[in-house]
C-alpha cells in the first residue's frame, strides 16, 4: 500500500502540518511544515525539495504550520507559520514575505483561512501562548481578536465552509472549545467538557451550515462529536478510539458519504458510518520492522474513497504516502 | 410626573421644557424619561408630592436598573393606578385587587419571556440599539461594539475631539494604578512602559525597607525572573531607587512598581482577587500578615505582555489557570445575578467584563460640550439596555409584545367568578394597550383608528410610526429588549398594586411642627 517513502525520512524532524493544492489531482502540489523548514512537493508528496531558498536563512527556519489558498491555482498563495511570525507567498513558494507578530514572539499552532479568501482575505493563526490572530488583508497585517477566548492557548482551528454568511469559526484549546459567530472578534465557550481537554483537532462537517457537525479530537478522551453546532456532545467509538486523537479528516461528501478518519498517536482508523464503527486504515504502512512509527500529521487531498492518496507526516521525519 | 415623562415614549417622540432652578439660561430641553424624572424635585401640593416622588422613585429605579423604560412604566403605572382607584372607589378590596394584579404580573412576564427570541450579531443589536436611541450612527455602532465585548463587556464612553462617533478596542485589561515614578516609564514617546512575559507581586504591601526589597530581587533574579511587576501600596524613596538601580540595564533585568489598584478596601480586595485569577498570583495582603520577606517566586502571577503609565497597568494574555478563571467567572456572574443594587451590578459588571479579555472605548464627538455630554449620556443608557437585551433577548417592538399578552388575561378573567379577580385582569388588558396608544398620539396619529387596523391584522403585528403603516414589526426590525420591557412592566404593575393599598398619607409639615395627617 505503501506508494513511496519519501528522501526526507531521513531528516529526524517532525512534520507539523501538510497542506495540499485544490488542483492537487492534476498538479500533485503540496507542502509540508517541519522543524527543519517548509517543503515543497509538485509529484504529489514523492519527492521533496526545500521551499525556503530564497530566503537564504543561516539555520533552520522551524515551521509549525502550513496552509494552502483555496484559489492556489490562481493565486499560488502558500503561508508558513514560524516563531513570531508568519510568511506569504503569492508564487508557490518561490519567494516569501513575513509578517511579524506582536512581541513577545508567538508560536504558531496552526493555521485556518476563509473559503471565500479570494474575497475576504481572512486567514486565522492559532498560536501556543497567544490567543488567535486574524488578518483581513491576505496576510500582510495581523491583530490579536480575544474577546472572550478564556484561554489563550490554541492548538486547532475549524473554520466554517459558509465563513462568508454565518462568520463562524472554532478554537480548540487546551483547555475546551470556543466558537466565534462573529468572524473571529469575539469568542464564548461551548458546553464542551474542560475535563476532557485539550482539543487537539476540529473539524466541521462540509454541510455545517444545515447539519451542525463538528468533531473534536481530545488528548486523553478519544473522539467527540456533536450535531447541533456544539452544544451538545457524544463519543463515536468509545472503546475503539481511546487514543490522542491528533487529526481528524472528513470526506469532503459528509454527511451522504459519512467517512471519517482520525490518526491516534501510532495509528489511522476509518470509519464508514459517521464514526459508529471502526477499522484499521491499514497497519502496514505506518510500522517499520513491527515497530509502530509515532504519526503528527496527515492529509488526504483527493478525500477518502478507497484508493484515493493519503500523506503521513511522522514524529521522525519523512512523510509517506499511503 | 408621569404627564411629564409620557410625550417621551416612541421612535417620534414630544419634546420636555424643564425650567432650570439656577441659572439664567433657557429651559433644559429634554426627551428622556429617566432624565425627566431626576428634574422634577418637588411639587407644591403635599399629598401630590408625596405620590410623585413616589412615582419619580420608582421610575429613576427602573432606569438605574436597565438603563430604559420609564416612559412605558409611567403610562402603564398611571392607567392601573387610575382604574384601581375607579374600581375601589366603586366598593372593590384593595387587598384582594393587589393580590391579583401581582398575579396577572407574573402572567404578563412569563408570556414576555416566552416571546422573547435571542439576539445576536451587529445588525440586531444595532436595530435594538435604535430602538432605544433613535440615533442611527449611534446606534450602528454600539451595535458593533456589543457584538464584540459581549453583555457585560467593558465599555468606557468618552468625550471625542471631532465631531463624529469613534470606537478603539483593547486588548487584555488594565486598572487605575500607574507607577510609582515616572523614571520607570521607559518609553518616553508614548509615555509608558511595556515589558514582556512578566513577573507580577500582586498585593497591597507597603514597601519601606530597601534591605528587604533588595533581598527578594535577588532571589527572584536566581529564580530567572527578568521582568517584575511590583504592586504596592506604598513605595519608599528609597526602594524605589533600589528598583531603578536594578533595573539600569532594562534587557538584563526590569522592575517597576505600579500601585495597588482602587481607593476602597472592598474595591482593591476584589481587584487584587481578579488580578490573582488572572495571572495565576496569590496576593501578599498586609492585613493577612503578609510581607516582603516571604514572598517566593511561585507566589508571582504572570503575563504576557504587562504595560503602565501614570494612570493605568494593563495585562495582555494572563497565565492565569483558564480553569480557575472561568470559575471566578462564574462566581462573579452568580454574584451579579443576585445582586438588586445598580451599583454593586455595575461594580460587577466591569470585573466580568475586564476579565473577559478586552474592552472598547466610545468617542463621542460633537459640536458643543452640552450635545457632546447629552450623546454620551444616551449612549450609556443604550449601552445598558443592549446589554440586558443580550441577556434576555429582544421582543417585537413598539408595544406590540404588551398587546400580545392579553389575551392569556383576558381568558383568566373568563375563568374566574371572584369580582375583585376579573376586575385586576381587565384593568391589566387595557393598561397594556397604553404604551401603543401613547405611541401613536405622540406621534400624532389617531390612536383609536390604528388600533382598530391592528386588531383586524395578524399577530405579532403593530404600527410603524415612521411609516404610517401596520407592519410584522417583528420582520421590519422594530425591537425592544425583553428585559427592558418585562421590567417596566413589573415596576409600573407592582408600584401601582401597592399605591392603591396606601390608606394615610403623613405629612412633617416644618422641623418643630407636630406631623399632620390626612386621608388619601
Amino acid at each position: 500500500m505503501v506508494d513511496n517513502v519519501s528522501e526526507e525520512t531521513q531528516t529526524q524532524d517532525l512534520v507539523y502540518a501538510l497542506a495540499a493544492s485544490p488542483g492537487f489531482a492534476q498538479d500533485g502540489v503540496c507542502f509540508a511544515a517541519r522543524g527543519s523548514g517548509l517543503y515543497r512537493s509538485d509529484d504529489g508528496g514523492t519527492t521533496w525539495h526545500p521551499a525556503y531558498g530564497s530566503l537564504n536563512t543561516e539555520g533552520a527556519l522551524a515551521t509549525t504550520a502550513v496552509l494552502v489558498s483555496p484559489e492556489f491555482e490562481s493565486d499560488q498563495s502558500v503561508f508558513a507559520g514560524v516563531h513570531g511570525g508568519i510568511l506569504r507567498s503569492v508564487d508557490g513558494g518561490e519567494t516569501w514575505n513575513a509578517a511579524i507578530l506582536r512581541s513577545p514572539p508567538p508560536i504558531i499552532s496552526t493555521l485556518a483561512v476563509s473559503p471565500d479568501f479570494v474575497r475576504d482575505g481572512t486567514l486565522f493563526a492559532g498560536t501556543v501562548e497567544d490567543g488567535v490572530f486574524r488578518s483581513a488583508d491576505r496576510g500582510s497585517r495581523w491583530s490579536a481578536w480575544n474577546f472572550g477566548l478564556l484561554d489563550l492557548s490554541v492548538i486547532s482551528l475549524a473554520i466554517s465552509p459558509r465563513f462568508a454568511a454565518d462568520e463562524t469559526l472554532f478554537a480548540g484549546t487546551e483547555t475546551g472549545i470556543f466558537r466565534s459567530t462573529n468572524g473571529g472578534r469575539a469568542w464564548r465557550e461551548v458546553s464542551f467538557p474542560t475535563e476532557f481537554a485539550p482539543v487537539l483537532s476540529l473539524v466541521l462537517s462540509p454541510n455545517y451550515e444545515s447539519d451542525g457537525v463538528l468533531f473534536a479530537g481530545t488528548e486523553s478522551c478519544g473522539l467527540f462529536r456533536s450535531d447541533d453546532r456544539g452544544d451538545t456532545w457524544t463519543r463515536p467509538g468509545e472503546d475503539v478510539v481511546d487514543d490522542i486523537v491528533n487529526a481528524i479528516v472528513l470526506s469532503p461528501a459528509f454527511p451522504a458519504s459519512p467517512d471519517v478518519l482520525v490518526m491516534l498517536s501510532t495509528a489511522l482508523l476509518i470509519s464508514r458510518d459517521g464514526g459508529q464503527s471502526w477499522s484499521d486504515w491499514g497497519s502496514g504502512p505506518i510500522s517499520e520492522g513491527g515497530d509502530d512509527r509515532a504519526l503528527a500529521s496527515i492529509l488526504a487531498p483527493q478525500g477518502l474513497d478507497t484508493g484515493a492518496p493519503l500523506l503521513v507526516g511522522l514524529v521522525e521525519g519523512g512523510v509517506l504516502r499511503l | 410626573m408621569v404627564a411629564s415623562v409620557r410625550p417621551t415614549l416612541g421612535p417620534l417622540p414630544r419634546i420636555v421644557a424643564i425650567e432650570r432652578l439656577v441659572s439664567d439660561k433657557g429651559p433644559e430641553i429634554l426627551d428622556d424619561g429617566g432624565v425627566i424624572v431626576r428634574r422634577i424635585l418637588q411639587l407644591q401640593d403635599r399629598d401630590e408630592d408625596m405620590g410623585a416622588m413616589f412615582v419619580r422613585h420608582m421610575l429613576w429605579h427602573l432606569h438605574e436598573r436597565v438603563g430604559d423604560g420609564t416612559a412605558t412604566a409611567a403610562v402603564v403605572f398611571q392607567s392601573v393606578y387610575d382604574q384601581g382607584v375607579r374600581y375601589l372607589v366603586s366598593g372593590g378590596n384593595a387587598m384582594q385587587m393587589r393580590r391579583y394584579l401581582e398575579k396577572g404580573m407574573r402572567v404578563i412576564h412569563d408570556d414576555l419571556a416566552g416571546m422573547a427570541t435571542h439576539v445576536d450579531g451587529k445588525e440586531k443589536l444595532a436595530q435594538i440599539a435604535e430602538s432605544i436611541c433613535y440615533d442611527p450612527p449611534l446606534a450602528k455602532m454600539l451595535g458593533e461594539i456589543f457584538s464584540i465585548i459581549g453583555e457585560h463587556g467593558r465599555l468606557d464612553v468618552r468625550s471625542g475631539r471631532g465631531r463624529e462617533l469613534e470606537r478603539e478596542y483593547v486588548e487584555g485589561m488594565y486598572w487605575k494604578g500607574g507607577v510609582f515614578s515616572r523614571q520607570m516609564i521607559l518609553d518616553r514617546a508614548k509615555l509608558r512602559t511595556e515589558m514582556e512575559n512578566a513577573a507580577i507581586l500582586i498585593g497591597d504591601l507597603d514597601i519601606e525597607d530597601p534591605r528587604q526589597l533588595a533581598q527578594l530581587l535577588n532571589k527572584l533574579v536566581r529564580a530567572n525572573i527578568r521582568s517584575l511587576v511590583i504592586m504596592a501600596r506604598k513605595l519608599s524613596d528609597d526602594c524605589s531607587a533600589v528598583l531603578l538601580t536594578a533595573s539600569r540595564d532594562p534587557a538584563k533585568f526590569q522592575a517597576i512598581a505600579v500601585k495597588v489598584p482602587a481607593s476602597t478596601v472592598s474595591d482593591r480586595a476584589a481587584a487584587l482577587e481578579d488580578l490573582a485569577a488572572l495571572t495565576g498570583g496569590h496576593p501578599a495582603i498586609g492585613a493577612a500578615g503578609a510581607s516582603l520577606s516571604r514572598v517566593e517566586p511561585q507566589d508571582l502571577g504572570r503575563a504576557r505582555r504587562v504595560w503602565a503609565d501614570r494612570t493605568y497597568l494593563g495585562i495582555v494574555g494572563g497565565k492565569g489557570d483558564p480553569r480557575a478563571l472561568r470559575a471566578h467567572i462564574a462566581t462573579l456572574r452568580a454574584a451579579f445575578d443576585r445582586a438588586d443594587d445598580p451599583g454593586d451590578r455595575r461594580k460587577l459588571r466591569e470585573r466580568i467584563g475586564k476579565l473577559m479579555g478586552g474592552s472598547a472605548t466610545l468617542w463621542v464627538g460633537g459640536v458643543t460640550e452640552i450635545e457632546i455630554e447629552r450623546r454620551k449620556e444616551l449612549a450609556e443608557r443604550t449601552a445598558d439596555a443592549l446589554r440586558g437585551a443580550i441577556v434576555e433577548g429582544v421582543l417585537p417592538g413598539g408595544g406590540a409584545s404588551l398587546l400580545a399578552c392579553r389575551p392569556a388575561l383576558r381568558q383568566m378573567a373568563d375563568q374566574s367568578s371572584d369580582p375583585d379577580e376579573r376586575a385586576a385582569y381587565r384593568i391589566l388588558v387595557r393598561a397594556l394597550e397604553e404604551p401603543i396608544r401613547t405611541i401613536l398620539t405622540n406621534a400624532g396619529h389617531d390612536a383609536s383608528e390604528v388600533m382598530a387596523e391592528i386588531k383586524r391584522a395578524d399577530a405579532g403585528h403593530g404600527f410603524d410610526v415612521r411609516s404610517g403603516q401596520v407592519v410584522d414589526v417583528a420582520q421590519a426590525g422594530i425591537l425592544d429588549s425583553a428585559s427592558v420591557q418585562q421590567e417596566a412592566v413589573r415596576s409600573a404593575v407592582a408600584g401601582a398594586a401597592l399605591a392603591l393599598t396606601i390608606d394615610v398619607l403623613v405629612h412633617h409639615t416644618d422641623f418643630d411642627a407636630q406631623p399632620s395627617m390626612g386621608t388619601g
